[in-house]
């Protein structure tokens, strides 16, 4: 079982967009693709997709499981504890996240899961930030699904009747701010900013690509292309990739004999591997031993 | 009549008294184990007696040749050495390349097998005239390169050397064989040789081997020729294997101070990569290549050209690759270019294997750390306590450097206390620059490979870097990965190709079948290639299993169980005994092994051993 997982949910209406949001075009690849990666990168795993039933999804990133809500419509409790319900055994706690928050930063998540690893007496870690709480970008003990799932069947659909019935750790702007990553990346809390309409994609959609640090190893710098380390903006691993004329696959893979690691840790050969600002990616040759 | 490429037969040499046998090779045994590692395997199980000491005169070392060698194909000129392992006390191959490799085969032999002991340091020579010892005593002390340019002085034209340097002759249990400056390098295979009193073995030419389809042969050699000069290869062209030691540090995975760490600060002073800003080979400041890099070389056959020669002090040079600088470098904490570089040079003249060499001394400097043995002077970081230690280890000068010349598993026995949870070694093979904790799939490669903690019969590590699974989580897809691997370079070692070739292969077991065809005649198909690596990776173990291996064999030191590693991310990479147990325990079920990790009842009998 692992620390801490993931829970996004899919199977909002998106009536003020007018279109799914989880199909949303997100530098070359979708907003359901970007979060689900994000989440991913900021957690053990798994992490689980909650869709309405039969809902069509876009690509996912390897290794995402899907359920099907089996009661669609009820609001975001009963998704909450369809998801946390699917990690029972798996994980001690789920970072949950609705699908249109473009700008979540993995330090973010890291910084809400913590509260909830580091006191076993707090169910759930819950911002309140730019002046709301957010439930759909909070930390949840796993434990937690029978209760979210009686509050369904007594159709108390509100979030708030889940906290009144665990204990709640909340975190300001302050609290939040006050974790030198988030101070440094995240300063103005956009990781819960999220999309209703399609002026807020717009919106959204037309912001600088986040700040990234790339480097190349070994072969892949010749004369032409510097080593690094070099900032650039690039919303992908394959943008970052494009920056430095690195070859790119038509696939959306980099090229067979290239691979990335985001921050030395995650590996990566998918260009549409999201990326945050403050990421650093090695490009190093995939062929790398001897 | 012997297949394509092969002569049927093998050579067995008693150096005792010089006779000599032919033992020989039948055409189902040669396509059950094709050369190399495999038919060296073949060769142990039926001329190593059970329970054999490996410095005693009746174990037997088997130089053994390939289907490949001889023909165009690139990077075939390889052959494997052998033995049963005086370092682990189970098998152990290894392969280099040479022109040696051509001569030997051409002596008219798919393997030439020494047994006995010579009664004075010798000089085995085998050409069309037969076999024949030779006095050495005027080579004593000499070390390979110069014995081998002195007897090629002697002998004339013609003739091909694999020779031991002096630790070789006083049994420092990871000496190496090496030939125009390479080396089969690990598991003391040159202790072997030693014991036999054998200072070299001489080879020249004397016959020819035909293939099956030349012209098919040529095809496939003009093919792979230009497919080696891709973008597969171009790491080991432009900058060799040391292209890893900056890439490996970036992603934790460079084992530094008897992995204490897995990043060195001192890193990039180490790095093949020039500067930024300063192209290949013009080096930049503080770059190892920038500042010594002399040249580019290939070896026999070959059309990579992985060499990188760098300068070494006045007037020496010395070909450099990641792991002999990470063994001698980070692993030690060295970050001294050019101490890193002369301790290299140091173990090629006395004849050491660099990554036992670089792991056993330092294991000794944490044991002097923290007080478990009386020597303060060797210390980590320290370029004159590495250099000290080394010298001390190849003339077995003093006690400790004896001790350590037993290599960090058997020190470790005698020093005691805690020092065997912290000894970097599987099954008394020091290992490879590999950081296991962040490497899950090479953490069972290397748990559970028949030679011992070893890169080369287990390419895990590929899986782990690919991006296809999760490298901080070992599971099911690490298992496969691992088994995958391994089966590939049982073939690959067994042809022989070298593995730098590997990204050239699509589907590789169809394309080597390809190339097996016409070569040997025979109607081989991928499905059965398979099927050989397969079966070459169970008899190693059956082998082991019969010299003594028992299930805790396949474990890693504790060290990297017990310990975490925090990455620069923020993330904790720990490979805990749980999760080592299960992956090992899946790949006993794929291998189709007990829970034990032993063969079925009736599996030795599908081998083909006897």
């Amino acid at each position: 079982m692992t620390v801490s997982a993931g829970v996004v949910l899919a199977g909002g209406q998106s009536a003020r967009m007018g279109t799914p949001k989880a199909a949303l075009e997100w530098h070359g690849s979708t907003l359901l693709y970007r979060t689900v990666a994000i989440v991913a990168r900021a957690t053990c795993g798994p992490v689980v997709v909650v869709r309405a039933s039969r809902q069509e999804l876009p690509e996912l990133p390897k290794g995402t499981q899907v359920i099907d809500d089996p009661r669609p419509g009820k609001g975001p409790v009963q998704g909450i504890a369809a998801g946390l319900a699917a990690l029972e055994g798996h994980a001690e706690a789920a970072f949950i996240s609705s699908t249109d928050m473009p700008f979540l930063h993995p330090a973010f998540i890291r910084r809400v899961l913590r509260v909830v690893a580091a006191d076993a007496g707090t169910d759930v870690a819950l911002p309140v930030a730019r002046g709301y709480p957010q439930p759909l970008a909070a930390a949840y003990r796993v434990s937690l699904a029978a209760t979210a799932e009686r509050l369904v069947e007594q159709d108390r659909l509100r979030p708030a009747f889940l906290f009144s019935e665990c204990v709640t750790a909340r975190l300001d702007d302050a609290a939040l701010k006050a974790d030198p990553l988030i101070g440094a990346l995240d300063p103005d809390l956009d990781s819960v900013v999220n999309i209703n309409t399609p002026g807020d994609y717009q919106e959204a959609r037309a912001r600088l690509a986040p700040e990234v640090t790339v480097q190349l190893f070994g072969t892949l710098a010749t004369g032409d292309s510097p080593r690094g380390p070099l900032s650039v903006r690039a919303a992908t691993v394959g943008a970052a990739a494009s920056a430095v004329r690195l070859p790119f696959g038509r696939d959306g893979t980099l090229a067979r004999h290239v691979t990335a690691a985001l921050n030395g840790d995650q590996i990566t050969r998918d260009g549409a591997t999201p990326l945050a600002a403050g990421d650093t990616v090695y490009f190093m040759s995939a062929d790398a031993g001897g | 009549m012997a297949p394509g490429g092969y002569f049927g037969q093998a050579l067995v040499v008693d150096v005792t008294d010089g006779t000599s046998e032919i033992l020989p090779l039948s055409g189902a045994v040669l396509r059950a184990y094709l050369g190399g590692a495999g038919l060296g395997t073949w060769l142990l199980h039926r001329l190593g007696p059970p329970g054999v000491d490996p410095l005693g005169p009746q174990a037997p070392l088997a130089f053994v040749f390939s289907p490949l060698v001889g023909t165009p194909l690139t990077t075939s000129a390889k052959f494997a050495v052998v033995g049963k392992s005086p370092l682990t006390g189970m098998l152990t191959d290894a392969l280099a390349s040479s022109q040696f490799a051509i001569a030997g085969k051409l002596t008219g032999h798919d393997a030439i097998v020494i047994r006995g002991r010579s009664e004075r340091l010798s000089v085995l020579l085998v050409d069309g005239d037969g076999t024949r010892l030779r006095d050495a005593s005027h080579l004593a002390g000499m070390t390979a390169a110069d014995a081998d340019k002195k007897l090629r002085d002697e002998l004339g034209h013609g003739w091909r050397v694999a020779a031991i340097g002096p630790a070789g002759e006083i049994g420092v249990r990871y000496a190496t064989i090496s030939h125009d400056g390479r080396h089969a390098g690990r598991g003391g295979l040159g202790a072997i040789m030693g014991a036999k009193n054998l200072k070299a073995i001489a080879v020249r030419a004397a016959a020819k081997v035909a293939t099956a389809d030349p012209g098919a042969v040529l095809a496939a050699a003009r093919d792979l020729r230009a497919r080696s000069f891709g973008p597969a290869t171009e790491k080991y062209r432009e900058l060799g294997t040391l292209a890893n030691l900056l890439a490996f540090n970036a992603i934790s995975a460079l084992p530094t101070r008897n992995f204490q760490a897995a990043t060195f600060d001192g890193a990039p002073r180490l790095a093949g990569e020039p500067a930024d800003g300063a192209a290949a080979g013009e080096g930049g400041p503080g770059s190892i290549e920038g500042m010594r890099r002399v040249a580019r070389s290939s070896c026999a056959s070959c059309t990579i050209g992985c060499e990188h020669i760098y300068r070494v002090g006045r007037g020496k040079k010395a070909r450099v690759e990641y792991e002999n600088v990470f063994a001698l470098g980070p692993m030690c904490g060295v970050s001294d270019p050019e101490s890193v570089l002369a301790a290299s040079a140091r173990c090629d003249e006395l004849g050491i294997d660099t990554i036992s060499a670089g792991g056993t001394i330092a294991w000794a400097m944490e044991c002097a750390q923290r007080g478990l043995i009386d020597a303060p002077w060797l210390r980590f970081g320290d370029p004159a306590a590495l250099l000290r230690a080394l010298d001390e280890i190849g003339t077995r000068g003093t006690p400790l450097g004896s001790l350590l010349a037993e290599g960090s598993r058997s020190a470790s026995r005698t020093v005691g206390g805690a020092s065997g949870s912290f000894a970097p070694h599987v099954k008394g093979l020091e290992m490879p620059g590999y950081e296991p904790r962040t490497l899950h799939a090479m953490a069972l490669g290397l748990a559970v490979n028949a030679r011992g903690a070893d890169h080369n019969r287990s390419g895990a590590y590929e899986a782990d870097l690919s991006g296809d699974l999760e490298r901080l989580e070992g599971g099911d897809a690490h298992v496969a990965a691992a088994i995958e691997t391994e089966d590939r370079a049982a073939v690959m070692d067994s042809m022989i190709l070298c593995k730098f070739l590997r990204g050239v292969f699509t589907d590789p077991f169809a394309e080597w079948a390809a190339l097996l065809c016409g070569v040997t005649g025979w109607d081989v198909t991928g499905a059965e290639l398979h099927e050989t690596g397969r079966r070459i990776v169970m008899a190693k173990r059956v082998y082991n299993i019969r010299e003594g291996w028992q299930p805790e064999d396949d474990w890693l030191p504790d060290r990297l169980l017990r310990e975490p590693l925090t990455l620069p991310s923020g993330r904790v990479a720990a490979l805990t005994p749980e999760r080592l147990r299960a992956m090992i325990g899946a790949y006993y079920k794929s291998r189709g092994l007990d829970p034990q990790g032993r063969p079925q009842p009736g599996t030795a009998d599908g081998l083909s051993l006897a």
